[in-house]
């Protein structure tokens, strides 16, 4: 025990820099910190998915680089060294490197947001191409995601004002319709069904994301184009979606009309308008804000199908593209955009449900 | 006494079993009867079980390729249009040797191989606002003699006859310059028929089965990891719980279609049913979490409590206790996950990742896609039908499944 001096105390956590580390903790206890937890657990996340998918593509049977060296090959007749090269710049590998290196490598290059080249058309880099066509996504689901949120919260509103009544079960039904019916399907309904049987428009014209004679800018004419031709994945996006934001709004407005300050602020004689949007429609809505922001991060991957019946370029497109033509790295990027969509905005859900409801900031920041 | 000897009388249990399950049935019917679109929904089922699953043993497949069938609108026929003096011609044997006229995206190559070496076929493309010589133009040609005939559907010729502006290619009718020599050429169909001349109500019949499987199975697989991981993540708690709670974000950070969809584009799956084994094996996080959460919610009531202080084992308080509070819960969510399931099988289908070796309704799509009848509307029937046949049999599970979620949920139906 008496070999325990303090001074020899102090020398021995000077000497290890892991006992240094432990003392800064628990004198600034920040791996306590409720938000920096989670941000850190969000990076972690996307680490681990974007590992397994090295490994995946890396371990498939038919492995890509193999199958891509011998496209080469066959292609345009070069030799194996020239080819090996070629498979190896676009996969950013270092051809004598052990897997292990080559995996630093690569996590290297994608702290640097550097996803490497596409393989199928060399000299492009993957991470212009995500940027060219994600923009159209974020768009056109955004768009539909907040139009239905709007329509969702008020007609679910209208539901459990009005429970029980006629218009509660019409509403009901059409939400399980609109719930049901899977969003691709939506999308043929509309271009055989508005588009080609009773030709309300050109389906051939609307594909695309803008009229392809059209320079980009910010001109009206650009614009009306732009959204001439998002309108459709839209419309889909919108009846795909809103049967869930009604029935969400509905059971969250029922519990809160049964809450003690609805009543109270019935008994002090306060107007029914007021009551609808400041004490009912305002903490109903809360906990649907936190669907929303998940739901964003889970939509950039829903509109695949959906891009690929209206033949809108967007990020969908992109992925599906990459798929079929087997473009590895294109791939890989594609679900690092994903990933990181969904965990950020799991996130964003986190953080913001505090900043909304003040009543769980206290007990969530612990 | 004499009441607790028969109680246990072992011949008694087996007899009353089916009899308590038949009347638990009925009580269960008799509220479901109460909520009317829930009822409706188990109806639709009980119709898409016999269509589906029955039917089919009496409805055979139509495979053969009909020249004289191809795609039309529902319940129209194909007609042989010629010219007056030509009107003997009826049957294909006729036309040998002659010009016909075929509208190109109704029936399109693949249709007209097998017949093409016996006449000289001559396209004409099905016209919308897209320019090209269309039908009008196909009906010109004939009255001028540069084909001999015209293969058309009874539907278009009606059109035709009854425009009101384009009365030139009328007048041909009216005239008597073309003529329909074979007006009962080839039964008509319930839903109209393919582009190879297939009846399609007979594919919609034969279509359903393996689809419903495939989603059953990706349900049963999803729905049994979630709620094997979430009970065992809620009842041991610990590492194990840290594990799977990990496991399960990380599964979750990946949305699950284009994650599928990336898996089908790598792995190429040759048989539907292991696509459903995908399926399954990618859909259980979200459900699993609920699970744990309604597990470790249980495991605070008063009742577990009791069965714990008695010293029952984790055993006896899971599969006694605990599990049958949650047989609606997972039984709705189990609903639920066939519907993903439905939704994912389909997607891939249309894009054409999943295995077409089955001629299921999402293989149809595909084809109605690929071969361009979505973009017709005279074929749209091909593409229109397994829309419907799966819309429907979507919102029939989400209507059944919330009238269980209104009757087994106390909350809701307080509410409601």
């Amino acid at each position: 025990m008496s070999q325990h001096s303090p001074d020899l105390e102090r020398g021995g956590a000077l000497s290890n820099p892991l006992d240094f580390l432990f003392q800064l903790l628990e004198k600034y206890p920040i791996h306590k910190n409720y938000y920096l937890r989670i941000f850190v657990q969000a990076l972690l996340t996307i680490w681990a998915v974007m590992s397994i998918t090295f490994v995946l593509v890396r371990l498939m049977p038919g492995n890509p680089v193999d199958i891509l060296i011998e496209q080469i090959l066959t292609q345009e007749g070069i030799s194996y060294q020239e080819a090996y090269d070629r498979v190896a710049a676009s996969f950013n590998i270092d051809p004598d490197a052990t897997m292990l290196d080559q995996y630093w490598a690569w996590f290297a290059d994608l702290l640097r947001l550097d996803l490497g080249e596409s393989i199928t058309s060399p000299g492009t880099l993957v991470i212009d191409e995500i940027a060219r066509f994600l923009p159209w996504t974020l768009f056109a689901v955004g768009t539909g995601l907040l139009l239905s949120f709007v329509l969702g919260v008020a007609l679910g509103m209208t539901m459990a004002y009005y429970r029980d009544s006629a218009l509660d079960h019409a509403l009901s039904l059409v939400s399980s319709f609109f719930t049901g019916v899977p969003n691709y399907i939506w999308g043929l309904l509309i271009i055989i069904g508005p588009g080609i049987s009773w030709q309300w428009f050109d389906v051939g014209a609307v594909r695309g994301t803008y009229d392809p004679g059209l320079k980009p800018g910010l001109t009206l004419e650009f614009l009306a184009s732009v959204i001439e031709h998002a309108l459709l994945p839209i419309i889909t996006y919108v009846l795909a979606t809103l049967g869930g934001w009604m029935l969400s709004m509905k059971s969250s407005t029922t519990s809160v009309l049964n809450d003690d300050y609805v009543n109270v602020a019935e008994a002090r004689g306060l107007q029914d308008r007021r009551i609808i949007s400041a004490y009912v429609g305002r903490n109903a809505a809360l906990p649907l804000f936190t669907q929303l922001s998940i739901s964003v991060g889970f939509a950039l991957g829903s509109g695949i199908v959906i891009e690929e019946i209206f033949v809108y370029w967007g990020f969908g497109h992109y992925l599906f593209q990459a798929i079929t033509v087997r473009d590895y790295t294109g791939v890989q990027g594609a679900v690092l955009i994903l990933t990181m969509a969904v965990v950020f905005a799991n996130l964003f859900a986190d953080l913001s449900y505090g900043m909304l409801d003040p009543r769980v900031r206290i007990s969530g920041a612990k | 006494m004499k009441s607790t000897e028969t109680d246990k009388n072992p011949l008694l249990i087996v007899l009353g079993l089916p009899l308590n399950l038949l009347l638990a049935f009925l009580r269960f019917l008799d509220r479901l009867r109460a909520n009317r679109a829930g009822f409706i929904g188990f109806l639709g089922l009980i119709a898409y079980f016999i269509l589906t699953f029955v039917m089919p043993s009496f409805i055979p497949f139509d495979a053969e390729v009909n020249l004289d069938e191809i795609t039309g609108p529902v319940g129209s026929r194909i007609q042989l249009a010629v010219r007056a003096e030509d009107s003997q011609l009826r049957n294909f044997e006729d036309l040998a040797g002659l010009r016909v006229g075929v509208v190109d995206q109704t029936g399109g190559p693949s249709l007209v191989a097998p017949y093409a070496h016996t006449f000289t076929v001559e396209k004409y493309r099905w016209t919308s606002r897209r320019a090209g010589p269309g039908i009008e133009a196909a009906l010109q040609d004939l009255a001028d003699g540069e084909i001999d005939a015209m293969l058309i559907f009874s539907k278009t010729v009606q059109g035709i006859r009854d425009s009101a502006e384009n009365l030139e290619l009328a007048a041909l009718f009216e005239n008597g310059d073309i003529v329909i020599s074979n007006p009962g050429l080839g039964p008509p169909h319930l839903l109209g028929t393919d582009t190879q001349g297939r009846d399609i109500a007979t594919h919609i019949v034969h279509g359903g089965r393996i689809l419903i499987l495939t989603a059953i199975i990706g349900g049963v697989i999803s729905t049994g990891i979630a709620l094997v991981f979430g009970s065992l993540s809620a009842l041991f708690g610990g590492t194990l719980d840290s594990v799977l709670t990990a496991l399960t974000n990380l599964v979750l950070a990946v949305p699950r279609f284009p994650l599928l969809v990336v898996l089908a584009g790598l792995i190429r799956f040759n048989n539907t049913l292991l696509l459903g084994v995908m399926i399954g094996l990618l859909g259980w996080p979200a459900l699993m979490r609920a699970i744990r959460s309604q597990v470790l919610s249980l495991r605070e009531r008063d009742f577990v409590e009791a069965a714990r202080s008695l010293g029952l084992s984790t055993n006896h308080i899971m599969f006694r206790e605990i599990l049958p509070n949650m047989t609606s819960y997972v039984l709705i969510n189990f609903i639920f996950s066939i519907t993903f399931a439905m939704y994912e099988q389909i997607g891939l289908l249309v894009l054409g990742l999943a295995p077409i070796n089955d001629y299921t309704w999402g293989v149809m799509l595909f084809f109605g896609r690929s071969r361009g009848t979505l973009y017709n509307p005279d074929g749209a029937s091909m593409a229109l039908s397994p829309v419907l046949a799966i819309a429907f049999f979507q919102v029939c599970l989400v209507l059944f499944a919330r009238a269980l979620e209104e009757i087994f949920d106390p909350r809701l139906r307080a509410a409601v």
